[in-house]
C-alpha cells in the first residue's frame, strides 16, 4: 500500500532542483550542508566484505572524488549511494546512508523514487534504442507530466546543460546510437540531468573516451556542480585533482583518507595516500 | 613501506634534481670560501678566480630550473614530490644569489686593493661572520640532503647570530668613519662586504625553511620562530 | 637485421598446409549442402512451375477425377491457420521469453519453464497433433481450424520463447542498469528498453517460428484435416497446403499430382522468403 511506502520526502515540497535546502549564491563557509552522510557502512558480496566501516560526508554543491587502486571498493561505494546493488541478489549493505537526513538503506525505501533523485552515469555510454529526443524524454516522463512544448523545452535545456545542444539540435529524431562515443556519453549525462536530481553519481565517466571528449565532460562537471552535488569515481588521479573539491582515497574496502583535494594532493596526511598519489607502490 | 616509484626513471629524475642542487651548493660554498680568502689576504688574483667562476653558478641555475620544469611537464608530481620540485626551484635561486654575494665580496675587495686606500680596520667580525655564513650554508644543504628538519630549524635560529655580528660591525664602522673622514670610502666598501655576508646567511636560512616545507608540508617562511620549531618537530 | 629470422620454416609450411586442408573441407561441405538445396529447388521449379497460373489462386481443389482446379482454398486456409497461430503464439511466446530473461533468473518456475520449452522444441509434431486431437477434436467431435491453430501454436510457442529469451539476454546489462538508474520500474525496463533493444532479434525469432509451422503437416492431419471446398469457417475442417500436398501427391490423378508440386513449390518459396526476410530485418537493425 502506498501509505506504507516511505517516499523520499513530500514531493510537493521539492522545488525544481529536488530535495535541496535553499542556499544563497554566495560562498557561505558556515553552513556546509551534506547531501549524503555515510555512517558505519559495511557491504558484502555474498560472504566477501567489499566495504569496511565507511564513514564519509558528501557535501552539497561540491564534487567529491573517490580514488584508489582496482578492487579498493570505490565503485562499490558509489553504487550503494543509489542502491544499485539491489538489482543483484547476494549483495547487501549494512549501516546508514542519510540522504538529506533520510536513511536510504531502510527496507521500505522506494528505490525507483530514490534513483530519480540520485542519478548515475556509467563508464560505458548507453543510449537507449530510441531517438535522441526520446532518450531524454523517457526519464522525464517517468515522474512528470509535461506538455509537448514543455517537454521540448526540457530536452533543449538538458542538452544545453550537457553541451550537446548545438551538435544535436538538428537530429533530435535520429537514433541515440548515431552519435559518437563522446557525444553518447554527454547524451547520457543530459538524460541524467533532465530529471533534475539532487545528486549525480559518475562512475568513471570518461574512461572510454578520448582526451578531447574527456576535457569537455570535465568542463561540464565544473559547470554542473553549481546546481548539483556530484560524486565521481575515477582511476585517473589527475582527473580527480582537476575536477574535485574533496577527494577520498580508498584501499581494500576501507576509507584511508578523506579531505580537501588541494590538501590531499599537496600534503596528504597518511603515507598510504601519499604513496598512491605519487606512484609509489610497495 | 616503499620509497620507490613504479617508474624508475621518475626516481632517477628526482634524485638527479636533488644531487644537482647539492652540486650547485658545493660550488657556491667554495666561491664564498675563496672570496673570504681573497678578502683576508687582500689578493687580487684570488678575487679574479671568484669573478670568473660566477658564470658557472649562473649556468647551473638555468640548467636545474629547466630540469624542474621538464619534470613537472612530464610527471605531474604530487604531494612530497611536488614540494621537492618547488623547493629545488626556489633553493637554486637562493644559491645563485648567494653566489652573486660572493662575487660582490670579491669585486669590492679588488677595488679596495686597487684603490690603494688605507684599510687598517679590524675586520675580525667580517672574517668571523664569513665563517659562520659558510657553515650555515653547508649545514642547510646537508639538512636538505637528509631532509632533517631539526637541523634545518637550528640553521634558521643561528642566522640571527650573523645578523647580530653584522649590526655590531656597522656600529664599529660608524665610529671609525666619524672619527676619520678619510676612512669613509674604505668603510663603505667594508659595509658592502659585510652586508653581502649577512645576505648569504639569509639565503642559507631560506634553504633551511624549504627543508621543512618539503619534509612536513608546512610553509614556514615569515612565521614566528617558535611556530617554525614546532612544525619542524612534528612527527 | 632479418625480421623473420626466428620463424621456423617447417612449422610455417605445416600450418599453411593445415589451413589449406581445412579450407578445402569446409568449402566441400558447403558445396555439398548447396548442391542438395539447389537440386531440391530446381526439381520443385521444374515440376511445379507448370502448375503456377492464375487458376492456382482462383480455383479450389478439384474433386477426384475432375479436371483443372487450383489451390485457392488451401492457400487461404494455410494463411488463416498460420495467421491465427501467429496471433496466439507471438504474445504468449514473447511474454514467456521476457519473463524467463528478465524475471526468472533464479526461480524454480523459470527453470521448469525452460525445461518444458526445450522438450517441446524437440517433440515430434505428430505427437502434438495427436494430443490436440485427443483433447480438442475428440471433445468437440469434429475437426476444426481452431484445433489446427492450437496444434501449430504448440509448435511455434517454444521457438518464440527460446529465441526471445536468447535475444533479450544478449542485451548488455549496462543498458538495463542505465534505465534503472533513472528510476525506471522493472516492468518498464523490460518492455520499453530491453525488449525494444532486442526487437529485431525477437522479430526474427517470430518469423522463423512462422517459417517452421508453415510446412508442418502431421499435426494438421489430426486437427484441421482438410476441406475440399473453399471455407473460412475455423470451426470446421480447414483446407491447407501441406495436407493437400500429402493427399494429392500419391494420388493416381495427373492434375492432382501437378497441383501437389505446385503447392510444394509455393510452400518452399514462402518459407525461403520468410527466412531471407528474417535475415534482412536482423541485419538492418544491427547496423543501425
Amino acid at each position: 500500500m502506498m501509505s506504507n511506502m516511505k517516499t523520499m520526502f513530500d514531493l510537493n515540497k521539492i522545488d525544481s532542483q529536488g530535495g535541496k535546502v535553499e542556499t544563497t549564491n554566495q560562498q557561505s563557509e558556515q553552513a556546509a550542508i551534506n547531501a549524503l552522510e555515510v555512517r558505519n557502512l559495511n557491504f558484502y558480496y555474498g560472504s566477501f566484505q567489499g566495504l569496511k566501516d565507511i564513514n564519509l560526508d558528501i557535501e552539497q554543491g561540491k564534487v567529491t572524488a573517490f580514488i584508489g587502486p582496482s578492487g579498493c571498493g570505490k565503485s562499490t561505494l558509489l553504487r550503494t549511494l543509489n542502491r544499485m546493488y539491489d538489482l543483484y541478489p547476494g549483495q547487501r549493505a549494512e549501516g546508514e546512508i542519510n540522504f538529506y537526513g533520510q536513511n536510504i538503506l531502510e527496507p521500505n525505501q522506494d528505490l525507483n523514487l530514490l534513483r530519480s533523485r540520485i542519478g548515475m552515469v556509467f563508464q560505458k555510454p548507453t543510449p537507449f534504442p530510441m531517438s535522441i529526443y526520446e532518450n531524454i524524454a523517457f526519464g522525464v516522463r517517468l515522474y512528470e507530466r509535461l506538455s509537448r512544448s514543455e517537454m521540448d523545452e526540457r530536452v533543449e535545456w538538458a542538452l544545453n546543460k550537457a553541451a550537446l545542444w548545438n551538435e544535436a539540435k538538428d537530429k533530435l529524431s535520429q537514433s541515440g546510437l548515431s552519435l559518437s562515443g563522446g557525444q553518447q556519453q554527454r547524451l547520457c549525462i543530459a538524460r541524467g540531468v533532465a530529471v533534475k536530481p539532487s545528486v549525480i553519481l559518475l562512475d568513471e565517466p570518461t574512461s572510454a573516451l578520448d582526451p578531447i571528449s574527456t576535457g569537455k565532460i570535465e568542463e561540464l562537471i565544473n559547470e554542473l556542480k553549481h546546481e548539483y552535488t556530484i560524486a565521481i569515481v575515477t582511476h585517473n588521479m589527475q582527473q580527480a585533482a582537476r575536477v574535485s573539491d574533496y577527494t577520498a582515497y580508498m584501499y581494500l574496502g576501507s576509507l584511508v583518507e578523506y579531505g580537501k583535494t588541494d590538501e590531499i594532493f599537496i600534503k596528504p596526511q597518511r603515507k598510504e595516500t601519499e604513496d598512491y598519489i605519487t606512484g609509489r607502490f610497495g | 613501506m616503499s620509497d620507490k616509484h613504479l617508474s624508475s626513471q621518475f626516481d632517477a629524475d628526482l634524485n638527479s634534481l636533488s644531487s644537482r642542487l647539492l652540486e650547485m651548493g658545493g660550488l657556491v660554498e667554495s666561491q664564498i670560501s675563496t672570496a673570504m680568502r681573497a678578502f683576508t689576504q687582500m689578493d687580487v688574483d684570488t678575487c679574479n678566480i671568484v669573478i670568473e667562476n660566477e658564470k658557472l653558478v649562473n649556468d647551473l641555475e638555468i640548467q636545474i630550473d629547466l630540469a624542474c620544469t621538464e619534470l613537472i611537464a612530464r610527471r605531474q608530481p604530487t604531494a612530497r614530490d611536488l614540494r621537492l620540485v618547488m623547493a629545488v626551484s626556489k633553493a637554486i635561486t637562493n644559491l645563485e644569489r648567494a653566489g652573486d654575494e660572493a662575487e660582490r665580496v670579491a669585486k669590492r675587495t679588488k677595488r679596495l686593493v686597487e684603490s690603494g686606500a688605507p684599510h687598517n680596520i679590524n675586520v675580525a667580525e667580517i672574517r668571523l661572520s664569513g665563517q659562520m655564513a659558510i657553515n650555515l650554508l653547508r649545514r642547510s644543504l646537508d639538512a636538505f640532503a637528509r631532509l632533517d628538519t631539526i637541523a634545518a630549524a637550528e640553521v634558521v635560529a643561528e642566522d640571527r647570530q650573523i645578523d647580530e655580528e653584522f649590526r655590531g660591525f656597522v656600529r664599529k664602522l660608524i665610529t671609525y668613519m666619524s672619527e676619520d673622514p678619510h676612512m669613509i670610502s674604505t668603510g663603505l666598501d667594508m659595509l658592502t662586504i659585510a652586508k653581502a655576508i649577512e645576505r648569504i646567511g639569509d639565503h642559507a636560512k631560506n634553504i633551511a625553511e624549504f627543508v621543512i616545507y618539503v619534509a612536513k608540508g608546512a610553509d614556514v617562511r615569515h612565521i614566528p620562530h617558535d611556530d617554525l620549531v614546532r612544525e619542524a618537530n612534528k612527527p | 637485421m632479418n625480421n623473420t629470422s626466428n620463424i621456423d620454416q617447417g612449422i610455417f609450411a605445416k600450418r599453411k598446409r593445415a589451413n589449406k586442408i581445412g579450407l578445402t573441407l569446409s568449402m566441400g561441405a558447403m558445396l555439398l549442402g548447396m548442391i542438395f538445396l539447389l537440386w531440391i529447388l530446381s526439381v520443385l521449379l521444374f515440376k511445379g512451375l507448370s502448375a503456377i497460373d492464375l487458376n492456382l489462386f482462383t480455383h479450389s481443389t478439384p474433386a477426384p477425377g475432375s479436371e483443372g482446379g487450383g489451390l485457392a482454398n488451401a492457400i487461404v486456409g494455410s494463411l488463416l491457420l498460420v495467421g491465427t497461430c501467429t496471433f496466439i503464439s507471438t504474445p504468449i511466446g514473447v511474454l514467456a521469453g521476457l519473463y524467463l530473461s528478465e524475471y526468472g533468473d533464479r526461480s524454480r518456475v523459470a527453470a521448469v519453464t525452460r525445461f518444458v520449452t526445450d522438450i517441446m522444441l524437440s517433440a515430434p509434431s505428430i505427437v502434438i497433433g495427436l494430443f490436440v486431437y485427443a483433447f480438442v477434436v475428440a471433445q468437440a467431435r469434429h475437426f476444426s481450424g481452431w484445433a489446427g491453430t492450437i496444434a501449430l501454436a504448440l509448435i511455434a510457442i517454444p521457438v518464440v520463447v527460446r529465441t526471445t529469451e536468447n535475444m533479450l539476454r544478449l542485451v548488455p546489462g549496462s543498458l538495463r542498469e542505465a534505465a534503472y538508474a533513472l528510476g525506471t520500474p522493472k516492468w518498464k525496463v523490460a518492455f520499453k528498453i530491453t525488449l525494444r533493444a532486442a526487437q529485431s532479434g525477437v522479430m526474427t525469432g517470430i518469423l522463423l517460428a512462422l517459417a517452421r509451422v508453415s510446412g508442418e503437416t502431421a499435426p494438421l492431419l489430426f486437427t484441421a484435416l482438410n476441406n475440399q471446398f473453399f471455407s473460412t469457417n475455423m470451426n470446421a475442417p480447414m483446407a491447407n497446403l501441406p495436407v493437400v500436398i500429402f493427399q494429392f501427391a500419391m494420388s493416381p490423378y495427373d492434375n492432382w499430382v501437378e497441383l501437389a508440386w505446385g503447392g510444394a513449390l509455393l510452400i518452399t518459396f514462402a518459407v525461403l522468403g520468410l527466412n531471407i526476410l528474417a535475415r534482412v530485418v536482423f541485419r538492418e537493425k544491427v547496423q543501425a
